[in-house]
C-alpha cells in the first residue's frame, strides 16, 4: 500500500488516521501544513502547487520509508496537496504511529523536513497586489541533521550529516557576508542581486556552475530552460546531478538543486526549448540571460532576442580542452554574436561534446567564467572597455582576448538590430520545416516523398524501411534541381542535418520541403510498431 | 619566405595534432597560408567557416603576412 500520495482534492483525515491505529502503537503524532496569508513580507491570497508527479511520488515513498526505518516506527503516512489552495487550506498532512511518543515525534519531523527539502514540488504564490511567483518548496533546515544514536538506513546513507551541530537548524537565512565584504559589492550590491532576474538556458556542463554560483550569490529569481532528461553520459561534467537521478527531467533536478542550495531564490522552469515565437517575450522578463546550451540554433536565437530586447547575454561553448566566451551587452554600438559569426554554421562544422568529446572540468571552467561575467554585469563591477572573444585554452593554460570591431560586423549589414530581426524572422520560418511522424509509412500516407540525406555508410548501416530517394545533405544545395516535385520530407539521423538542408532549400525558393523531426532516432522501431499494432488489435 | 607563429584551436588543433607551430611559408596572404595548411594537415573546414586573427586582432583573409606575425585560427564550437 502506498504510504505517500499526492492529492488534487481535499484529504480524508479520518481515514488516514484510522489506517495508522495499530494495536502495538502507544502514540500518534501528526503534522499539518497550512497555507499562510503571507510569505517573506508579501500578503498571499492563495497558491497553486505543481508537482513533478512521478518523481514526487517515488521520492515521497522513499522519505516515508526512511523515517520508518530510521526511527523504528510501525506506520507512517503522508499526503501532499496539488492544485489551487486558499489561505487556511491543508497543504500537507503527516501522521506517524509508534510504540512511544518520542520516535513518533521525531519521525514526523523527519518526514516534513525531508519533504520540504527533496520533493519536486513548486508553489505558485498569488499575492494580494495581483503579482504571482513560482517558489521552490524548500525553506527549512533539517532538525534531525544533528541527531546521534540512529544509524542512517541504506537509502539515507548518501545524505550529508552535520555532526557538529547539536541543536536543530533554525529556518535558513542566507549569509552573504563573504561577498558583501567586497568593497564593490556591499549591501547595495547584494540588494541588486536580490532584485535581479536571470535566465539560464541549458542546465548542462556550462549551466551547472552558472546555476550553482548565481543561486549561491543570492540572485533573486533564476529561470531555467532545459528539455533534456538526465543521461549517465552527463555526469562526468554536470556536477549538480546524481546517478540516482538518471532519466529524470534536468530542469526539475536543477530547480531542486537551486532550492536546496539557496531557498531564498525563486525558480522558474521551462521544459520546452525556447523558439522564435516566444524567445523575445521570455527574454523581456529577465535582466540578463546566460546561454549554456550545446546548440548553435539556440545561440543564434538567444543572440537575436538579446539584441532586440536589450537584454545582456553571456555566451560560451566548449570543445575538448578549450572554450570560447563572448559577452553580448545588447547595447547599441556594441557587437553581437553575428558581428563575429554572421550565420549559424552548417551542422558538422562546429564540434559538439557528443562527437568530439570533452574533459569534464572544461565546461566547468567556462560556466564558472560565465557566472563571473553575469555577476560583474549585475553588480556593475569594473570591466574592460569594448567587447571581445575570449579563447580559453586549458591544455596549455591561458586566455587570449581578441577585441571585436563593431565596424567589421553587423554594421555592414544594417546594424545588429536589423540583422537580428531578419534572423528571428528566418528562425520563425525555419521553425515550420519540422514535422513529426512515428513511422515513415505515415509520412508517405500524408503525401510526402522521402529523401534520405544521410551519408552512404549511415544508409547501409540502417536503411529506411520505406521507399525513398537518396541525396547526402552536402549535395542537396547544388543538386536541388534534381529533386522530385514535393512535398518532400528530408530524413537524417537526428533531424539536424535534414532541418538545415530544408531551410537552405527553402531559401532557394523550394517552399514544399520539410524535415523529419528527431530523424531516424525518433522513429518507432518497426518491431515495436508491430507489437503496438497487435496490442491495439486488428 | 616569411616565418610566422601559428596557433590552432578546436577541430584544427585536433587535425594538426598540435596546438601550434612555427612555419616558414611562401604564402603572402592569410588565405594562401590557410590553403597551404589545409593541404598540409588535411583541415576539413573551409576558410569561410573560420575566424582568423593576426597579432591578437581579427583580420580579413586577404590580409598580407609579415615576418614574425602570430596567426590564430578559430573555428566555431558548440559544446556545452
Amino acid at each position: 500500500m502506498s504510504r505517500f500520495s499526492l492529492s488534487a482534492g481535499p484529504v480524508d483525515l479520518v481515514q488516514l488516521r484510522a489506517d495508522l491505529q495499530q494495536p502495538g502503537s502507544g502514540g500518534f503524532c501528526s503534522f499539518e501544513g497550512w497555507v499562510r496569508d503571507s510569505n517573506e513580507g508579501r500578503e498571499v491570497s492563495g497558491l497553486e502547487y505543481e508537482a513533478y508527479a512521478e518523481l514526487a511520488q517515488a521520492e515521497g515513498e522513499r522519505i516515508v520509508a526512511e523515517a520508518i526505518a530510521r526511527y523504528g516506527v510501525p506506520a507512517a503516512r503522508c499526503v501532499h496537496r496539488t492544485g489551487a489552495l486558499e489561505v487556511g487550506d491543508l497543504a500537507v498532512w503527516i501522521g506517524v504511529s509508534g510504540a512511544h511518543r518520542d520516535e513518533a515525534f521525531r519521525a514526523c519531523r523527519y518526514i516534513i523536513d525531508e519533504i520540504k527539502h527533496r520533493l519536486p514540488i513548486w508553489k505558485k504564490e498569488h499575492y494580494l497586489d495581483g503579482d504571482t511567483a513560482w517558489v521552490a518548496c524548500s525553506h527549512t533546515g533539517r532538525a534531525h541533521e544533528g541527531e546521534h544514536g540512529h544509524e542512517p538506513s541504506a537509502a539515507h546513507r548518501g545524505h550529508a550529516h552535520r555532526h557538529d551541530a547539536a541543536a536543530p537548524t533554525p529556518t535558513f537565512s542566507p549569509d552573504y557576508s563573504r561577498q558583501t565584504r567586497l568593497r564593490d559589492v556591499g549591501d547595495a550590491g547584494q540588494a541588486k542581486l536580490a532584485a535581479a532576474r536571470v535566465l539560464v538556458i541549458g542546465a548542462g556542463g556550462l549551466g551547472c556552475p552558472v546555476l550553482s554560483y548565481l543561486a549561491g550569490a543570492g540572485v533573486g529569481t533564476l529561470g531555467i530552460v532545459d528539455g533534456d532528461l538526465l543521461d549517465a553520459s552527463n555526469l562526468h561534467r554536470q556536477t549538480i546531478y546524481a546517478a540516482r537521478d538518471i532519466g529524470q527531467r534536468k530542469v526539475d533536478l536543477a530547480a531542486r538543486h537551486v532550492a536546496q542550495l539557496n531557498p531564498a531564490v525563486a525558480v522558474h522552469v521551462r521544459a520546452q526549448p525556447l523558439h522564435a515565437g516566444n524567445v523575445a517575450e521570455v527574454f523581456a522578463q529577465y535582466d540578463l540571460v546566460v546561454e549554456c546550451t550545446d546548440d548553435m540554433r539556440s545561440r543564434y536565437l538567444s543572440n537575436d532576442a538579446a539584441v532586440l530586447t536589450g537584454t545582456p547575454l553571456i555566451l560560451a561553448s566548449v570543445y575538448q580542452y578549450e572554450g570560447q566566451l563572448q559577452v553580448v551587452s545588447a547595447r547599441s554600438g556594441e557587437p553581437c554574436l553575428r558581428c563575429l559569426w554572421p550565420d549559424e554554421p552548417a551542422p558538422g562544422v562546429a564540434g559538439s561534446c557528443v562527437e568530439s568529446g570533452v574533459l569534464g572540468p572544461v565546461p566547468g571552467v567556462l560556466g564558472t567564467m560565465q557566472a563571473v561575467e553575469a555577476l560583474k554585469i549585475l553588480l556593475d563591477l569594473p570591466r574592460p572597455a569594448g567587447s571581445a572573444l575570449l579563447l580559453v585554452d586549458l591544455l596549455d593554460p591561458g586566455v587570449q582576448r581578441l577585441p571585436i570591431e563593431v565596424s567589421r560586423g553587423c554594421a555592414r549589414h544594417g546594424g545588429c538590430a536589423a540583422v537580428a530581426q531578419r534572423g528571428l524572422a528566418q528562425a520563425r520560418d525555419a521553425g515550420e520545416v519540422d514535422v513529426a511522424f512515428d513511422c515513415l509509412d505515415d509520412a508517405i500516407a500524408a503525401g510526402f516523398r522521402l529523401v534520405d540525406v544521410r551519408e552512404p555508410d549511415e544508409v547501409a548501416a540502417q536503411p529506411l524501411d520505406a521507399p525513398s530517394s537518396r541525396m547526402p545533405s552536402a549535395q542537396l544545395a547544388v543538386c536541388a534541381a534534381e529533386l522530385a516535385p514535393g512535398p518532400l520530407l528530408l530524413v537524417c539521423a537526428s533531424g539536424r542535418r535534414s532541418a538545415h538542408a530544408a531551410r537552405e532549400l527553402r531559401g532557394q525558393g523550394r517552399r514544399d520541403v520539410y524535415s523529419l523531426r528527431g530523424g531516424v532516432l525518433a522513429l518507432q522501431p518497426s518491431r515495436a510498431r508491430a507489437i503496438a499494432k497487435v496490442r491495439r488489435g486488428p | 619566405m616569411t616565418t610566422v607563429t601559428l596557433q590552432y584551436y578546436a577541430q584544427l588543433r585536433e587535425q594538426a595534432g598540435a596546438g601550434g607551430e612555427q612555419l616558414s611559408t611562401a604564402a603572402t596572404t592569410l588565405r594562401e597560408l590557410y590553403d597551404e595548411l589545409r593541404s598540409r594537415h588535411g583541415f576539413s573546414l573551409a576558410s569561410d567557416a573560420l575566424k582568423v586573427a593576426v597579432n591578437a586582432q581579427f583580420s580579413d583573409w586577404d590580409t598580407v603576412l609579415h615576418e614574425g606575425d602570430t596567426v590564430v585560427f578559430i573555428p566555431p564550437v558548440a559544446g556545452g
